[in-house]
């Protein structure tokens, strides 16, 4: 993909400036979600549910977001079932039209930490070096693109392993036990983030849910805040943060983690009034809305709001989550388009 | 302590997410002859309060769970000094699935768990439901209510192919039907012919309760 004239920098220095809050030559554009849709499905005949596990068809399904749509960045991670998998989780791996999830609603059905053991061949399990292996494919191929890796969260992972409802619970009444299961899947979320790292990887999104919709922003304060501190300060690259939903009421916390940048959902409402709150810690990467505006809007409607969040300060501009695989690419490329007619100076 | 102290006490321990209290104050109400009923009733009326905390987001899911849990428990020590007429006084049946297409199911696990406190029998179809499964056991278990739940835009049509289907299959007046989820808004359930739209479970579940309420 050749650069417009006054464009000087390359996606991949683009999209970490970005990130790190510098100065760019234009917004960057791109997701540390899941950009994957039935269209490019076919357009790179790698399709799901083999591209959540296979190498070669994780890559080339990634490849789209840069090749066909215009993103800075390339994203392989598409699920958020890999560690899980590897950890023990069935999963029900989907088709091309719908996401993988957990088969029981109990997670691994065990409640005890001392009773489980992360394996000593994590990293070389199916799902995990199936994704390690496609982001050093991708680094090989696009060294000007980002590369964006992703880890679950230990939070993320609770709900994995110990089943939402016992997650929720626990955070209440059994605090300290929750604790101890989130200080030892805290490592799994580290030492995944750092091998995505060395193969390659310029950045890690931490997906980590506790959301407004399920948990009070003291609840993140209490389990979170201090987990996602030390992530950046041991992962050794830029982190992502996200979180889907209403999280405005936990950004005073989140702008304290380090974290390099954080993805938020269109539920937090206005980007000004997120930018407003994060001030000039954190940058921020988001937020367009899936359901309304991506599925079903026109590409106007998408540029419009892309231009909004460029215009209350969002650093990159992209989709709020991992996108319905039914959006159209037409919609995705308007967000491009949005970026390109920006100006930053 | 006389009869209106335990009856609030027991809602006090329902709202604040007490557990253990709750529980013990059931036994210790029983014994001092109060109706079970009576303290049902009282923790039911705590947790409507607990829906109004969530809805201005004092509480949160987790804290509507702990709550629930507190009055599932409580239930468990009050259920044998229940007749089966006063279990029926508050009991309905509710049929939940989540729509062809979409395998996420935190929700409905959510508004299955506070319906079955709150003493609904809950028939959970699980997720990614056909619209003809559906169909086959509305005519097998009868539900007083179908619950819909879709958290993705793809799967909203599936909503309107099952309303459309239990019309044609001459169900559509013999069950309420009502939807939530995330994909869901109020415009499109009413667009789709749906009885209800729910914003969240503690909504469902006190739309449940006025329609059985209703009906009998």
């Amino acid at each position: 993909m050749s650069c417009e004239a006054d464009e000087w920098m390359s996606p991949r220095k683009r999209f970490l400036s970005a990130v790190l809050g510098g100065r760019v030559d234009r917004p960057a554009a791109g997701s540390a979600t899941s950009v994957a849709t039935v269209e490019q499905m076919e357009q790179t005949g790698c399709f799901f549910p083999e591209a959540h596990y296979i190498p070669e068809k994780i890559a080339g399904l990634a490849s789209a977001a840069y090749e066909i749509i215009g993103f800075d960045c390339i994203m392989p991670y598409f699920s958020v079932w890999l560690e899980a998998a590897a950890l023990g989780c069935l999963v029900n791996w989907g088709d091309k039209y719908r996401m993988p999830d957990g088969v029981s609603r109990e997670g691994l059905g065990v409640t005890d930490p001392s009773q489980f053991r992360v394996p000593e061949d994590f990293l070389y399990k199916p799902t995990t070096s199936a994704l390690l292996e496609a982001i050093e494919i991708l680094r090989g191929r696009y060294p000007n693109v980002a590369i964006v890796g992703k880890t679950m969260g230990p939070w993320t992972l609770c709900l994995h392993i110990l089943g939402v409802k016992r997650t929720l619970i626990w955070s209440k009444i059994r605090r300290e036990l929750l604790k101890e299961w989130i200080k030892l899947l805290k490592e799994v979320s580290i030492e995944f983030a750092k091998a995505q790292v060395k193969a390659g990887a310029d950045a890690i999104c931490w997906p980590d849910h506790a959301t407004g919709d399920l948990v009070s922003a003291e609840t993140y304060r209490e389990f979170l805040l201090e987990v996602h501190r030390e992530a950046v300060r041991r992962v050794g690259a830029p982190l992502i943060l996200h979180i889907c939903g209403d999280t405005v009421d936990r950004l005073p916390y989140i702008r304290e983690t380090g974290f390099d940048c954080f993805h938020f959902d269109s539920k937090c409402g206005d980007p000004l009034k997120v930018r407003v709150i994060a001030g000039d810690k954190i940058s921020l990467m988001g937020n367009i809305n899936n359901p309304k505006t991506l599925l079903y809007g026109k590409p106007e409607d998408v540029m419009m709001e892309a231009k909004h969040a460029l215009e209350a300060g969002v650093n990159i501009v992209g989709p709020e989550c991992a996108i319905p695989t039914r959006v159209a690419n037409e919609n995705l490329k308007a967000i491009v388009k949005a970026a390109k007619q920006f100006k930053t100076r | 302590m006389d009869e209106s102290e335990f009856l609030n006490k027991i809602r006090e321990a329902v709202v604040r997410g007490d557990i253990d209290g709750a529980r013990e104050t059931a036994r210790e109400a029983i014994k001092a002859g109060v109706p079970a009923l009576k303290l049902v009733n009282a923790m039911s009326s705590g947790m409507v309060e607990v829906g109004k905390l969530l809805e201005s987001r004092v509480y949160f899911v987790a804290e509507v769970l702990v709550s629930a849990e507190a009055m599932s428990q409580a239930l468990e020590v009050l259920k044998p000094y229940l007749s089966v007429e006063e279990a029926k006084k508050y009991r309905g049946k509710v049929m939940l699935g989540t729509v062809e297409g979409d395998i996420h199911d935190i929700g409905k696990g959510i508004v299955a768990t506070l319906l079955q406190t709150a003493g609904f029998e809950v028939v959970d179809l699980g997720v990614d439901v056909p619209a003809e499964r559906f169909i086959e056991k509305i005519r097998e278990v009868k539900p007083d209510i179908l619950g819909l739940s879709s958290l993705l835009t793809t799967s909203l049509p599936e909503i309107k192919k099952i309303v459309e289907k239990l019309e044609v299959e001459g169900l559509r007046d013999k069950v309420k039907v009502i939807v939530g989820g995330a994909a869901v808004t109020k415009e499109f359930a009413e667009e789709a012919g749906v009885d209800v739209y729910c914003l969240d479970a503690v909504e469902a579940v006190e739309i449940c309760k006025k329609y059985v309420e209703v009906v009998r």
